[in-house]
């Protein structure tokens, strides 16, 4: 009789258990490099930082563990991600809404029939969208390299990833090595997506970097341990999030031809003096395209706009984008040489972080011209 | 002017000096900056050349004299050039035989129906030759940039030189720059262009060296003053060549389906052993094409051929060519950075010296890595100065 209550309460115990640990949404078991937190070298705050924009994507497909494990190995600073959602609600990273791009699904016949039309942002779009794929159906696509002028030999061999496994890649690093996710495409997501609870995308991507100790305001104890950055073109999401986590926030900024996806303001709107005063209150940062700071014409830098010096003013950091070693993304001023494009927008224009494609370029670049005292 | 006094005799000595300073063709006169060569920084010989291959192509048309003056104010330790002849015999600085893919011969009416198809290398070539242009003519003309991915701003700007003129512009840098000329398709040349008393192209080549000064073996104190490399794919011409000057010769090597022109000699007979051994009483080095010592498949690198070893073993320099920083010409092994490829190349392979197309990248990564003059107490200065020599890149040519 005891031995028989004894058992079914331990049936009881480990069912409580299983669906309490369920219902938490248990994290990740820590891998065991992560155990030494106090031995890791902490992250550099001395130079302007090194992005490294979907991993190292100028050697590996996007977005991939591959991917971010090589930028890593490549001295980037922080690795940087894209946060969609996919129809089961679960947060992947991949930049485009759709698969077409930097994945094998126009391969699997299986999916053939979920071909359709949405509009993005104001354009008709057709292919295979995330928000169609559970994260199952997701996970059995393979990435591929999205330009055709890069590397091919690893399409088809590596997944999608969560946001989680992102997450944990950057945790297991042997050094400390900050996360700097997107909030992409709220407004889409959130069209296409419903979580049972009411909560959006915005919601979610905090919980998630919660969860995982992602917290502290920018340069605290807290953050230096795990540095984040949270960006996105949507301001009103970023406004949103600021009311649930003090974690840095960057806005990002597109070309002087968009619209933002919100609030449908356009580029000279969002870089008015005006504006930037109002939004410094809930970002640290902007992050623009960078021919909206240097315009070129003829594939020729003009001058600088005052983009930079008005946002310094105000106390926002500035981290374009996006850098690439191709020369056909090279201005001729630089002569088909990306570390002087580096070296440009460090000492001439005075940035303070850099979305590159090639991580490993940058960190050399940066090495070599170190010295002991601050520049 | 009291002529009725001199008179005839001043006239006739007037000739008389017109005639003898024709005859002596006096070599250009001096620039300013030649004359205080004692004060000139040497040539840098403690690590791999870096030699401009056809001046800073990369950024400016290909052997101009622009393109030349950046490779010097980059960095360069060599300026390297292709010497053809014009139908009068002038040498010129020019690649290809034919005007049509770096020049504007296209546009040009006036020499409409001078387009040959000749042999050339055992090939039919059809264009508009140097050979049958006179150096007038040639000088009417305007270069371009040959890669349309390249900066074409300076099209129809530039005008071939000759060979002289790109001696004087080595002579006038600021600091001692070598010259690395090439007998470029010899056979081709001596077919089509004579020269008095039978000389030969060879002939003239050599000639115009000794008359701005070029001599003494390799290392030599005079060598050192006016650093030369004389360059040829055909080994019948160094040879000849080695007869009439101790300058230090290189022997390029072609692609491995290519023969010689001059010997008609397979790619596998002139990398073997014995052959280094017999042309190496002739060369201090080779030059060969950079795939052919590391081959790639798919765009990747293979396992590096042991070329550069025996080449080192018979003390055989080894200068590569061509480096080039378009992502199109890096092997996926370098990540597209052609800072990677040339740290492979120097430190991975041990070449000798490198022909580049980005004189200032090679530059850069060079004091990068090995700066030839480590400052005691801080790395500092040297941050700055190398610094400052990036930002330098970064210029509109505010002088053109």
């Amino acid at each position: 009789m005891e031995a028989a209550a004894l058992s079914r309460g331990f049936i009881i115990l480990i069912l409580v258990l299983y669906i309490g640990a369920a219902g938490a949404g248990r994290p990740l078991s820590p891998l065991p490099s992560k155990a030494d937190d106090d031995v890791k070298k902490p992250l550099q705050t001395s130079r302007p930082y090194n992005f490294a924009h979907r991993g190292a994507n100028g050697e590996f497909p996007e977005e991939t563990a591959p991917a971010y494990m090589k930028a890593i190995k490549e001295g980037a600073d922080f690795i940087e991600a894209d946060i969609q959602a996919t129809k089961d609600g679960i947060l992947v990273c991949t930049h485009d809404v759709n698969l077409d791009d930097t994945t094998d699904v126009a391969e699997h016949m299986e999916f053939a029939d979920r071909r359709t039309m949405y509009e993005v942002q104001g354009v008709n779009i057709t292919g295979w969208f995330v928000v169609d794929f559970t994260l199952e159906e997701l996970q059995s696509l393979r990435a591929k390299q999205r330009y055709a002028f890069r590397d091919q030999q690893y399409n088809g061999k590596f997944p999608i990833i969560t946001f989680e496994e992102y997450i944990s890649i950057a945790l297991d690093a042997d050094r400390v090595v900050g996360i700097y996710p997107e909030i992409k495409n709220p407004v889409f997501v959130n069209k296409h997506v419903k979580w049972s609870d009411g909560k959006k995308l915005e919601d979610r991507f905090v919980e998630m970097l919660q969860k995982y100790g992602y917290r502290g305001s920018y340069m605290s104890k807290e953050w230096l341990k795990q540095p984040c950055f949270i960006q996105s073109f949507a301001p009103t999401s970023l406004i949103y999030i600021s009311n649930l986590t003090d974690l840095p926030k960057i806005f990002l900024i597109d070309d002087v031809t968009i619209l933002t996806e919100d609030t449908n303001q356009t580029y000279a709107e969002i870089t008015s003096d005006s504006f930037l005063n109002h939004i410094k209150d809930y970002v640290m940062g902007i992050g623009p395209w960078k021919d909206t700071v240097v315009p070129p014409k003829d594939n020729y830098l003009e001058s600088a706009t005052d983009l930079v010096a008005r946002a310094h003013a105000l106390g926002l950091q500035v981290h374009p984008y996006t850098f690439r070693n191709e020369n056909s993304f090279l201005h001729f001023d630089f002569h088909q040489d990306p570390y002087v494009e580096y070296d440009y927008w460090i000492n001439k224009i005075g940035i303070d972080g850099l979305f590159t494609d090639f991580t490993g370029s940058l960190h050399r670049y940066q090495e070599w011209t170190s010295s002991v005292s601050k520049m | 002017m009291s002529s009725s006094i001199m008179g005839p005799p001043c006239s006739i000595l007037f000739l008389l000096l017109l005639l003898v300073a024709r005859a002596a063709a006096r070599p250009l006169y001096p620039l300013p900056s030649k004359v205080d060569n004692g004060e000139r920084q040497p040539l840098q010989t403690s690590r791999p050349y870096n030699i401009a291959h056809r001046g800073s192509n990369g950024e400016i048309p290909e052997e101009t004299a622009f393109a030349y003056l950046r490779a010097i104010e980059e960095g360069a330790d060599f300026i390297e050039t292709d010497i053809l002849s014009s139908k009068d015999g002038v040498l010129i600085c020019f690649h290809d035989v034919t005007l049509d893919n770096t020049t504007d011969i296209a546009h040009r009416k006036e020499f409409a129906d001078r387009k040959r198809t000749y042999e050339v290398q055992g090939v039919n070539t059809t264009g508009f030759f140097t050979v049958d242009f006179t150096l007038k003519e040639l000088k009417s003309l305007r270069v371009k940039q040959r890669y349309p991915f390249r900066d074409q701003q300076y099209n129809g700007k530039f005008k071939i030189i000759t060979f002289e003129e790109f001696i004087a512009i080595a002579l006038d840098a600021p600091r001692v720059v070598g010259i690395y000329p090439e007998i470029k398709n010899p056979v081709f040349i001596n077919e089509h262009v004579k020269w008095p008393k039978g000389k030969r192209f060879e002939d003239k080549f050599v000639g115009t060296l000794k008359k701005y000064g070029y001599k003494g073996s390799y290392m030599s104190k005079d060598w050192l003053k006016q650093p030369v490399f004389i360059q040829s794919f055909a080994p019948t011409s160094l040879i000849y060549a080695s007869n009439l000057t101790d300058s230090p010769k290189i022997f390029l090597i072609d692609d491995v389906t290519i023969p010689t022109q001059d010997t008609n000699q397979s790619y596998w007979e002139i990398t073997s052993d014995k052959y280094f051994d017999f042309i190496k009483q002739y060369v201090v080095g080779i030059g060969p094409w950079k795939d052919t010592v590391v081959p790639a498949v798919h765009n990747y690198l293979q396992e590096p051929t042991d070329l550069v070893a025996h080449a080192h073993a018979h003390n055989l320099q080894v200068h590569p060519y061509t480096f080039r920083n378009e992502n199109q010409c890096l092997h996926f092994d370098f990540h597209q950075d052609p800072y990677q490829e040339y740290e492979y190349w120097i430190q991975k392979i041990g070449v000798d010296g490198i022909f580049t197309d980005f004189t200032g990248s090679l530059h850069i990564y060079q004091e990068m890595t090995t700066p030839p003059h480590p400052k005691d107490g801080g790395n500092d200065d040297h941050v700055m100065s190398l610094l400052h020599k990036i930002a330098l890149l970064v210029s509109p040519y505010e002088k053109v």
